[in-house]
């Protein structure tokens, strides 16, 4: 997502009089979302808290956070991208097509009003969520959407972030991109980074049976995974490093239990607007941390004779 | 046992990531949080200290961390296309470690985005 247009969620809290959320659930995945970051604080350019902002919600049902919102917008699933298209011409005032105004289960009316106050706000910041990026459409929805903040700022300032799941996976993204150049599904086979989602991501290469042996991090995909993405991980050497027996330790043949980040073992976590922050672990874990194992794994494969071939010296001219 | 206090402790269980949480300790469990929201509370109440699981695992049966790592080693670096899978619950010192390792077998390094 290079050039993505997005901000902290300070300046939001400081900033940000129109808050959209789309695809996802703040009130219960998020809880203090609305109450730290985005929508009660009170800050430097909305002294008022909740009464300076505007909080518009699209979703494809009625959740929880829908009682935070001003304006709930019911978008038919899988229309998020015609949805964000059509807001994309209407700021720019070009003319819809009402058959793809239709099949977004929204009236014109209403898309019109909601183009109005995305570019009448004076700080507007859009939210979304895995019902954006996870359904048909996937990483083009996100595409689409982070155009649309693009755009928006032809007329006033806009950003995009996305509400990341998991405590520390914008870290995941972060640090591979810093390290590898690239945020994720990065193969190194050939001694140089390439990217390329859909053939080096986890689930493609564990469906195809590309890959020969899986050292799962933190993560339980035996209890998430598709079938024959399981399946695939029973053929082959599973190692999985975890607090806990998870259902992949199950199924792996080497299980190695480690310390809880930020619970008992220190680091870094990075939050969802790319911001380090550093844990405090309360307690002493009576296991190893995942970086101390992780590094003991790489001393013990370092003794190895090297998979390559060390380059031959050049042979120096006479 | 004696009580600790940690403030601002920071919470990894959600993207949030709340950096304003007290967290109230007997040293082997966390008794009470202050702050945190029913997701991160229940994070933190049902993590311990405690020794509940072995050490490690081959194949199911109980072994050292050594024999574990070496086991591991061994794995990643006999496989011609080793997948490193997860990092969203690890530390940024531990991905780094990771993207490292990743490198040395010639293998794929991959998160929770790309699912």
């Amino acid at each position: 997502m290079g050039g993505k247009v997005s901000c902290t969620l300070g300046e939001v809290k400081n900033r940000a009089d129109l808050i959209v959320y789309w695809g996802g659930n703040p009130a219960e995945c998020h809880p203090r979302h609305f109450t730290k970051y985005s929508l009660m604080p009170k800050g430097r350019f909305v002294p008022n808290g909740r009464k300076d902002r505007t909080m518009i919600l699209v979703d494809i049902r009625e959740t929880a956070s829908a009682k935070a919102a001003d304006i709930f917008l019911q978008v038919r699933p899988a229309k998020d991208f015609e949805m964000i298209t059509v807001l994309r011409a209407l700021i720019k005032e070009q003319p819809v097509d009402t058959k793809l105004v239709a099949e977004t289960g929204l009236t014109l009316e209403e898309l019109t009003d909601f183009a109005q106050r995305l570019k009448k706000a004076k700080f507007g910041v859009f939210f979304f969520g895995m019902g954006l990026s996870m359904t048909r459409g996937k990483h083009m929805n996100s595409a689409a959407l982070l155009t649309l903040a693009a755009e928006l700022n032809a007329f006033t300032k806009f950003v995009a972030m996305p509400m990341r799941g998991h405590g520390n996976v914008t870290g995941g993204d972060v640090i591979m991109r810093w390290t590898t150049g690239y945020p994720f599904g990065v193969n190194l086979a050939r001694g140089y980074p390439r990217f390329n989602p859909g053939e080096y991501s986890t689930i493609d290469l564990l469906i195809r049976g590309d890959t020969d042996a899986v050292l799962v991090l933190g993560a339980d995909p035996g209890a998430t995974m598709p079938q024959p993405a399981i399946d695939h991980m029973v053929r082959v050497p599973t190692i999985v490093l975890d607090p806990k027996v998870t259902h992949t330790s199950k199924i792996a043949r080497v299980h190695i239990t480690t310390a809880v980040t930020g619970i008992s073992a220190p680091g870094t976590a990075y939050r969802m607007d790319e911001i380090p922050l550093p844990l405090k672990p309360p307690l002493k874990s009576p296991y190893p941390t995942d970086e101390e194992v992780i590094r003991r794994i790489y001393q013990a494969v370092a003794k190895k004779p090297p998979l390559m071939p060390p380059v031959r010296p050049k042979v120096p001219r006479v | 046992m004696e009580l600790t206090v940690t403030k601002d402790a920071t919470c990894t269980f959600c993207g949030c990531v709340c950096d304003d949480i007290e967290l109230h300790s007997d040293g082997t469990k966390i008794t009470n949080t202050k702050a945190a929201c029913v997701l991160g509370k229940s994070w933190f109440l049902n993590h311990t200290a405690e020794r509940l699981y072995p050490d490690a695992l081959i194949d199911g049966k109980e072994a050292t961390v050594d024999e574990a790592v070496e086991a591991a080693a061994e794995y990643l670096y006999l496989a011609h296309l080793p997948l490193v899978y997860g990092l969203s619950n690890i530390t940024c010192e531990a991905q780094r470690e990771s993207v490292a390792l990743a490198e040395l077998i010639g293998g794929v390094v991959d998160s929770h985005t790309s699912l």
